[in-house]
């Protein structure tokens, strides 16, 4: 139940301000830890709040697409967990500090174990562009991490059920003619819904219920006698309020939603690559130095030495995971 | 095996391994051919320390180290001699310090350390607790034959089922090996074809096995050690069963109490199985198929826990503030 998981006791926020705290405080302690320790130019280069918010939107835009042409095909709740993971990962830690597109990738692995949804890690990675047998140790060497940055609080609470359950009410109690006209609408409300901070901030049936409204308005249909009288005909009218303004809040937000052009994106990825944790980067020296380090004393004994091999240059990694799809058109 | 050779012949112990070490009083070693060599007489001196020995005083050693095997020897004399248990002393304090006395006993007779007045301390304390000391003796007396007699009865019982097992055995090999050569003479001398021949067996040894599953006999009931003369009177010495067995404990715990689950659920409630079903709920949701009814799945279910989903929830105000690192 959602009043009884850890989504509600811990991963539900007061408002924005409070995300925003979050983020800011990642992101200083990330510059506070590394600014010392990299050169001039690289500081300059350090992206601040905003800054990683903006890469941040345009990653999750990769990952609803990464879902979408997912082969076989995704169940949603699968992509709203991964969703709500990777939120949850970069409200503690920063954009630097780890690249979301390593990060993306284990969110939606995880998310397809949590849900059910199983797939093996080749299958996974065949629908990853670029170097797949690379993405397959960035995926394995995130995962742990990624757990425990959640605090192993991975059951997640989506807003699909509670809308169907809200349909079978409508049509049960409800007076509106064929509620099936409202499911176009309630499914794009929920895209953008879980592209802004909504999940976060609200519970999954009030998101449901803010996007029956919304689809319902856009139709021309008003279901507010609905909701008062019938599904909340019990409560106090301060029930009433808080629900109304939950989703209030959750509307406003989508309307408000922006996404920088290409461009803007583009020029942040490169700064990324200069201000970047080279301890977390797997094409790094630093990183690559430490891998060989851990293998070498294993691999020695066996008379293989694949660390050296790679390092000597005789055995090649790929470059690069995967290339962003450069005909993206806007969401 | 031992690495240890016999001081005395050296070369024996690695040809046999199954020779076995015998240990005195002294705490030195000698294979049993070399004890029948040095006491023919009946008594010697042992070759390592000189110290007049007696045959009878030869055990088989059970530990490598013959020095534990002396301490083991000591322990035993004096424990014939300090055999009080924790009943026999006022308060724990003074059943320790007995028990640490022993101790002392032990290590300086098996150390040689003060030999002459650590007799004199056991002289002493036999003197003093003579009668205690008489009294746990016919008491542990006791409870050795108990035991003793336990082990005989399980001994028995082990005993007559193997054999059982081994008579059932045999019966069977017995009955195959007959119906095999009946089946051949039948072939050799009867006048009928040898596929039907076959075929009769076959159909017989179907039915015997038949009737053995029917009919098992119960094993005879295994032999029990006599306990009682045939008037029913007993001469065990043990405690008779339905005897005085400890008092069971009043288990005040209290007993398990079902409490119906309470749901906290921040939202209009959600109706009841019943309700799903009478107010058309149900109606809006797909029926469930007979192979899926099979498992066990209802449609109910799955309209009642969208409903369940849809409310819980609906009246949460999110209070929490962001306060630093989860974790």
């Amino acid at each position: 139940m959602f009043s009884t998981s850890t989504q509600k006791k811990y991963w539900l926020f007061a408002d924005e301000s409070e995300l925003l705290k979050a983020r800011s405080e990642a992101n200083a302690k990330f510059v506070a830890s590394h600014g010392p320790k990299m050169t001039e130019e690289d500081r300059n280069e350090l992206l601040d709040a905003n800054e990683e918010k903006a890469l941040l939107k345009f990653y999750e835009l990769q990952l609803r697409d990464f879902c979408r042409r997912f082969e076989p095909p995704m169940p949603r709740s699968v992509a709203g967990t991964a969703f709500h993971y990777f939120k949850r990962f970069y409200l503690i830690h920063s954009v630097m500090d780890y690249h979301p597109k390593e990060i993306l990738v284990t969110c939606v692995y995880l998310a397809t174990k949590v849900d059910e949804f199983n797939v093996s890690i080749d299958q996974f990675v065949r629908n990853v562009k670029g170097n797949q047998t690379k993405a397959m140790d960035i995926i394995l060497n995130n995962e742990l991490l990624l757990m425990q940055v959640l605090n192993y609080n991975l059951t997640i609470h989506n807003p699909f059920r509670p809308i169907e359950g809200l349909l079978i009410d409508i049509k049960t109690r409800g007076t509106m003619v064929d509620p099936e006209r409202l499911r176009p609408g309630i499914e794009d409300f929920l895209d953008k819904a879980f592209l802004t901070s909504a999940p976060l901030l609200v519970a999954p049936s009030q998101l449901a219920l803010a996007a029956v409204l919304h689809s319902a308005s856009k139709i021309g249909e008003n279901l507010d006698i609905y909701v008062t009288k019938t599904l909340l005909g019990d409560s106090s009218p301060e029930a009433l309020a808080s629900l109304v303004e939950a989703v209030r809040k959750v509307r406003s937000m989508i309307k408000s939603m922006e996404t920088s052009p290409k461009e803007v994106i583009r020029v942040l990825e490169k700064r990324l690559e200069k201000c970047r944790n080279q301890e977390n980067n797997p094409d790094s020296e630093i990183y690559k130095k430490r891998q060989f380090e851990a293998l070498h004393d294993e691999d020695e004994k066996y008379g293989l030495d694949f660390p050296s091999l790679i390092m000597s240059g005789d055995l090649k990694l790929g470059e690069g995971i995967f290339e962003i799809n450069k005909s993206m058109t806007s969401p | 095996m031992d690495e240890q050779a016999c001081p005395r012949c050296k070369t024996t112990k690695y040809r046999n391994p199954s020779l076995k070490l015998m240990v005195n009083v002294c705490g030195h070693a000698l294979c049993d051919s070399c004890v029948d060599l040095l006491f023919l007489k009946g008594s010697g001196s042992c070759p390592d320390c000189g110290v007049p020995l007696r045959r009878s005083n030869f055990r088989v050693q059970i530990f490598e180290d013959p020095f534990v095997e002396k301490e083991m020897d000591i322990r035993r004399r004096v424990m014939r001699d300090y055999n009080l248990k924790e009943e026999d002393f006022a308060n724990l304090q003074d059943y320790n310090n007995y028990l640490e006395e022993v101790e002392r006993i032990v290590y300086n007779l098996t150390n040689n350390i003060e030999i002459v007045s650590t007799n004199q301390s056991i002289d002493r304390f036999k003197r003093e607790n003579k009668d205690l000391i008489a009294k746990n003796r016919i008491r542990s007396g006791r409870e050795e034959i108990i035991l003793e007699e336990l082990l005989e009865e399980e001994k028995i019982l082990v005993e007559s089922r193997k054999r059982a097992i081994a008579h059932e055995e045999m019966l069977e090999k017995k009955k195959k090996m007959r119906s095999k050569e009946a089946l051949i003479d039948e072939l050799m001398f009867s006048e009928q074809s040898a596929a039907s021949i076959v075929e009769t067996f076959k159909k017989r040894k179907l039915e015997e096995q038949e009737e053995m599953e029917r009919h098992r006999e119960p094993s005879p009931p295994p032999l029990v050690a006599a306990t009682q003369f045939s008037t029913g009177i007993k001469f065990s010495q043990r405690i008779p069963k339905d005897g005085f067995l400890p008092v069971p404990k009043e288990d005040d715990t209290p007993l398990f109490k079902y409490e119906p689950l309470v749901l906290t659920r921040n939202g209009p409630s959600a109706p009841t199985w019943e309700e799903v079903t009478e107010k058309k709920y149900i109606n809006h949701v797909r029926e469930s198929s007979v192979v899926e009814r099979a498992g066990g799945y209802l449609p109910q279910l799955a309209c009642l826990r969208a409903l369940e989903e849809a409310f819980d929830g609906l009246r949460t105000v999110a209070v929490a503030r962001w306060t630093g690192q989860v974790a």
